[in-house]
C-alpha cells in the first residue's frame, strides 16, 4: 500500500513537471495531493489526510485552476533567455533540502521508538489536533493566523485601486 | 452465515462490509434514477402539466410514466457515442468518472440505521465504521473534490460556454464551502465530536439541531443547494441559456454526469437529515427497532430529496453577482455569528 501511494505521489509530481499544458499540470498536482493524503492515512492520521484533500485539492488547486482558466494562457511560455544557473541552483537546493529532511527523519524520536512499538500507535483525531495546537503550539498558531490576516489585507490593498 | 465464514480469506466482517457497500450502492443508484422520474413528474405537477406519459411498459402499462426511466436508459446506451473533434481526448473521457465517483462515495460515512448486536458481535449500519477519525470530514473532503468533475469536463470540452459554466461552478462551490464548514463546525463544537454517530446520539439526548441551531441549518441548507449545483444556484449548468459544462457530452457519458448530480443531492439530503434532523433517530422512541430506524432515515432522506425538486421548480435562478453577494456577505457573516454565539453560550457554562 505504501508503494502504491508513494508511486502515485511521485508519478503525479513528475508528470506535472513534464507537462507543458498548465491545466493538465494542475490536475497532475491534484493526483500528487491524493497520493500524499493516502500516505497520511497509512501513518494513521486520517485528519491530516482529510484536511489535505479539503484544503489543497478542494480549495487551493481549484482557485489556481480557476485563475489559469480566467487568464486563458493554457500553454507554458518559453523563456525569453535561458539561464542555466537556475537549474544548478534548483538542483542544489533540492539536494540541501533532501539531505536536511533525511537528517531530521532519521534523527526523530518516533523512528527510534518504532522498533520497540509493542503498543499500537494511537490514531490522530480532531480532538488531539486541537489539544496539541492550543496547548503546545499556541504561539506559532497565533503568528500564522496574524501572517495570513496580513497577507489577506495586503492582497486587498494591492488589488483595490481606491481604498 | 456459518458455512460461508469457513471460506478461505472471508470473514464475517468482510462479508458484512461488502453487503453494506452493495446495499448502499444499489440504494443510491436506485434512488438517483428514480429521482430523474420524480423530478419530471414533480415539475409537471408544480407547473400544472401532465408530464411524461408516453412510454408504455410492453405497450400497455403507463404506470404514471415510470417506464420512461427504462426508455431513457435504453436510449442512453444505444445512442452513438460521439466525441467532438476539438476536445482534449483523455480528459474528456476522464471527466464523467471524476464527476461520478465523488457523488457515490460521499455517502459512505453516513449511518442509515441503529447499531445492533448479533451473537455478541456489534454491527454498524454505515460503510465506514464509527471511530474512524475521519467522520464528518469525509463528506466535506469528497464535496470539495466533486468540483473537479465539472472543471475537467468544462475545460476538456474546449468550448467557451462550457468553460464559462465550469468557471462559475468552481467559484461558486469554493465560496460556499467556507460558510458550509463554519456551520458544521458549530455542530462539532456542541457535540464535542465529529463522528456522525456521535452527532446522532447527541441529538437523541438533547434535541435535534434544527431546534438548537436554526441559523446554522439555514446556512447549511442553502450551501447544500450551491454545492450540488441545483436551482436556484445552477450556474454550472444554466439550463435556460445553453451555458453548461456538459454541452459537449452525449449518450452514457452525459448520463453519468446527470446521475452524479442526483448522487450529490442524495448525499446532501442525507447530510441534512443526519446533522439537523437526528439521522435515523425515531422521535419519542429512543429504543426503536433497527428496521424502524432505517425506515425513518429513508423517510427523512426522501423528504429532503423532494425539497430539492420542489425548490428547483419554485424559485427562479439568482443572478451571478447576487449569488456571490449571498455567499460572501450574507451567509458567511451569519455562519460566523452562529459559531461565535454558540461558543459564547458554551463558555458561559464554564
Amino acid at each position: 500500500m505504501f508503494l502504491v501511494f508513494a508511486l502515485i505521489t511521485i508519478i503525479g509530481a513528475l508528470a506535472m513537471f513534464r507537462q507543458k499544458n498548465v491545466i493538465v499540470a494542475g490536475l497532475c498536482m491534484v493526483l500528487t495531493f491524493f497520493g500524499v493524503a493516502g500516505l497520511f492515512l497509512m501513518l494513521s492520521n486520517p485528519v491530516a489526510a482529510a484536511l489535505q484533500i479539503i484544503v489543497y485539492s478542494g480549495a487551493i488547486m481549484v482557485l489556481v485552476l480557476f485563475t489559469i482558466m480566467l487568464l486563458n494562457s493554457h500553454e507554458e511560455e518559453p523563456a525569453i533567455q535561458a539561464r542555466p544557473i537556475q537549474r544548478w541552483v534548483g538542483a542544489s537546493l533540492i539536494a540541501v533540502f533532501g539531505a536536511f529532511a533525511f537528517y531530521i527523519v532519521m534523527g526523530s524520536k518516533a523512528l527510534a521508538d518504532i522498533d520497540k512499538a509493542s503498543r499500537p500507535i494511537a490514531g490522530m483525531n480532531l480532538v488531539r489536533v486541537g489539544e496539541e495546537i492550543f496547548r503546545h503550539y499556541l504561539l506559532g498558531f497565533e503568528i500564522i493566523g496574524l501572517l495570513l490576516l496580513s497577507a489577506m489585507v495586503g492582497a486587498v490593498a494591492l488589488t483595490k485601486k481606491e481604498l | 452465515m456459518e458455512s460461508v465464514t469457513h471460506l478461505p480469506g472471508l470473514s464475517a466482517v468482510m462479508i458484512w462490509t461488502l453487503l453494506k457497500v452493495l446495499i448502499v450502492f444499489s440504494a443510491v443508484m436506485g434512488i438517483a434514477s428514480l429521482w430523474t422520474w420524480v423530478e419530471r413528474r414533480g415539475s409537471a405537477m408544480l407547473q400544472d402539466r401532465i408530464g411524461p406519459n408516453r412510454a408504455l411498459l410492453f405497450g400497455r402499462w403507463q404506470l404514471l410514466g415510470l417506464p420512461q426511466l427504462v426508455a431513457d436508459g435504453i436510449k442512453f446506451f444505444f445512442k452513438e457515442d460521439q466525441v467532438p473533434p476539438h476536445v482534449t481526448k483523455s480528459l474528456y473521457w476522464l471527466a464523467p468518472v471524476l464527476a461520478f465517483v465523488p457523488a457515490l462515495i460521499g455517502f459512505a460515512v453516513i449511518p442509515f440505521g441503529r447499531d445492533f448486536t448479533y451473537k455478541g458481535v456489534p454491527y454498524h449500519l454505515s460503510i465506514l465504521e464509527p471511530g474512524n477519525s475521519m467522520g464528518m470530514l469525509f463528506p466535506l473532503a469528497i464535496g470539495a473534490v466533486a468540483v473537479y468533475g465539472i472543471l475537467v469536463a468544462a475545460w476538456s470540452s474546449n468550448n467557451k460556454w462550457a468553460i464559462l459554466g465550469g468557471m462559475r461552478a468552481s467559484a461558486q462551490m469554493v465560496s460556499y464551502e467556507i460558510s458550509l464548514g463554519l456551520a458544521v463546525l458549530a455542530i462539532f463544537m456542541k457535540v464535542g465530536g465529529y463522528d456522525p454517530s456521535e452527532i446522532i446520539k447527541d441529538q437523541m439526548a438533547s434535541g435535534w439541531f434544527i431546534w438548537r441551531q436554526p441559523l446554522g441549518f439555514l446556512v447549511f441548507f442553502t450551501c447544500m443547494f450551491a454545492e450540488s449545483n441545483r436551482l436556484p444556484f445552477d450556474f454550472a449548468e444554466g439550463e435556460a441559456e445553453i451555458v453548461g459544462f456538459h454541452n459537449e457530452y452525449g449518450s452514457m457519458k452525459f448520463a453519468l454526469i446527470a446521475l452524479s448530480e442526483y448522487g450529490h443531492i442524495i448525499t446532501a439530503s442525507a447530510l441534512i437529515a443526519t446533522l439537523y434532523f437526528g439521522g435515523w433517530a425515531v422521535p419519542f422512541m429512543p429504543e426503536a427497532p433497527v428496521l424502524l430506524t432505517i425506515l425513518f432515515f429513508l423517510i427523512k432522506l426522501l423528504f429532503f430529496l423532494w425539497v430539492f425538486v420542489w425548490v428547483r421548480w419554485t424559485l427562479p435562478r439568482f443572478r451571478y453577482d447576487q449569488l456571490m453577494f449571498l455567499g460572501w456577505k450574507v451567509l458567511l457573516p451569519i455562519s460566523m455569528a452562529n459559531l461565535i454565539f454558540n461558543a459564547w453560550l458554551m463558555s458561559r457554562g464554564h
